[in-house]
């Protein structure tokens, strides 16, 4: 085979910074300027995970914060708070990655649910103790509900365009150490 | 499995301490960002002023064939918008003609009264860039900003109504908070019952009135324009229409186009005192004093 594990493993962070860049400008378009009553899913959020979930030597911490945190600032949020909770979130889902690599999907799904939640609320917490001017509750439950349920069609897309699969039992990466 | 024992102990802890170095930093960030605001604010304007335009040639022509699109879509409903419309040139030709009448007499009456419009309301029209990126904020990003002598806090309307304001300039770019987010507010005085207001931001595309002192005196169709109060804005431009929302609160229905937003004006509003730091919100008049006795002096002197 002519791709070494060290090549795929860059080929995934390219991958998943291209598709970052992608999604970012696609939000940046001025299409869509008057209020919505609906959400779109955070589907930044939503390739983070799977990958996370799936692929995590394809995902450093730094690659990220940087990802978040540019959106965090290009998309007029409190700048920092997402990325942290982010953070916490991929390093809970890290550490437990090898553990959800043999369970049903059906399993991974509801980890990663509860994680969604879990930050949506933070969120939404801190921003209230801090007293910043916060959007409406049913736009933000909204958006955590379509990002929950668009996380298979994410697995389902990163698995057949760009092979993020789960590391078979004994695979090694490019210095032989186990995944 | 030995080999990987001793890899985690090596590896592990430095990672988990950097990592949770990096969560700090963040958390750090957004305190930071919510004791000393404008600050955080100007760094930010200053990112997107460098990236956003490099993005503008591929955003273009997106953008150009998604309207595109819409408006193909618009198509099949051409016929029944052109007798709409042509019913429409009609009335609007009765009101050109009283329009222009008014207008003829205003004139008269400015000439007796011998008037000068402040020179000072002129406008900047930019292009709209980009906007939030997110639906939970509302506001524009112009191609227009502290080159072109854009400054914060000034109106930017389209070709009719009140858009909302600008709120952080970067030097070839600055953003518009729209009149519909949540951390928007304008006074507005409802003619012709003369009732001021403020005018909530609240998400949704016909933003509610609140303290209104009567609302009894409101009537849905009432003129809305801002005022002069506080000198947030200038007074008398048009926001909009008062209607009823579904939940019985007085709601305001913009004139400006939100559903399109393409060319806005920027007008220059009269100078302001700037805010540059939180601590002098309060203007100290300390400085007062100094400044008003060379004056003093000088007039004795040309006096005496």
């Amino acid at each position: 085979m002519a791709e070494t594990p060290t090549a795929r493993r860059w080929l995934g962070r390219l991958s998943y910074l291209a598709i970052a860049l992608a999604l970012m400008f696609a939000q940046l378009l001025p299409l869509e300027t008057s209020p919505r009553a609906f959400a779109p899913p955070d589907l930044i959020l939503a390739v983070t995970l799977v990958w996370v979930a799936r692929r995590p030597d394809f995902l450093p911490v730094s690659l990220i914060a940087l990802v978040f945190f540019a959106a965090d600032l290009l998309f007029q949020r409190p700048p920092g708070l997402w990325t942290a909770l982010v953070l916490i979130l991929t390093e809970i889902i890290r550490a437990r990655s090898s553990g959800l690599r043999s369970v049903p999907f059906g399993l991974e799904w509801i980890t990663v649910a509860v994680g969604i939640f879990a930050i949506t609320i933070a969120n939404r917490a801190a921003l209230a103790i801090v007293m910043t001017p916060q959007a409406p509750l049913s736009l933000s439950l909204i958006q955590m509900v379509m990002t929950i349920l668009v996380y298979p069609v994410v697995v389902g897309v990163a698995y057949l365009l760009l092979g993020v699969h789960r590391p078979a039992p004994g695979a090694v990466d490019g210095l032989g150490h186990r995944l | 499995m030995a080999r990987d024992k001793q890899d985690e102990d090596y590896v592990g802890p430095i990672r988990r301490l950097l990592v949770g170095l990096l969560v700090l930093v963040m958390f750090a960030t957004f305190l930071i960002w919510r004791i000393d605001s404008p600050r955080v604010e100007r760094f930010r304007a200053a990112v997107i002023d460098r990236v956003v335009p490099s993005f503008e040639w591929a955003m273009a022509p997106v953008t150009g064939v998604a309207n595109l699109i819409a408006d193909f879509q618009s198509y099949q409903r051409l016929a029944a918008q052109n007798g709409d419309l042509r019913r429409e040139l009609q009335q609007m030709k009765a009101w050109k003609e009283a329009a222009l009448q008014l207008e003829q007499e205003n004139a008269k009456l400015l000439d007796l009264n011998n008037v000068r419009l402040d020179p000072q309301f002129t406008f900047v029209t930019g292009v709209v860039l980009a906007d939030s990126g997110s639906p939970f904020r509302q506001s524009v990003l112009l191609n227009v900003g502290a080159r072109d002598g854009i400054v914060d806090g000034w109106p930017a309307m389209d070709g009719i109504g009140l858009i909302g304001r600008i709120s952080g300039v970067g030097a070839n770019t600055s953003r518009v908070i729209l009149l519909t987010d949540t951390s928007s507010r304008i006074p507005v005085v409802i003619q012709p019952s003369g009732q001021r207001a403020v005018l909530v931001g609240d998400n949704t595309i016909n933003p509610p009135v609140d303290f209104l002192e009567n609302p009894d005196m409101v009537r849905p169709g009432d003129r809305v324009v801002t005022t002069g109060d506080g000198g947030v804005f200038p007074a008398d431009l048009l926001v909009g229409q008062v209607a009823m929302g579904n939940d019985r609160r007085l709601r305001v229905r913009l004139s400006a186009d939100f559903e399109r937003l393409e060319f806005l004006r920027v007008l220059r509003s009269n100078p302001r005192k700037a805010i540059t730091d939180p601590g002098s919100l309060i203007e100290p008049d300390v400085a007062l004093t100094p400044a008003l006795a060379p004056v003093a002096q000088g007039a004795g002197a040309t006096d005496g």
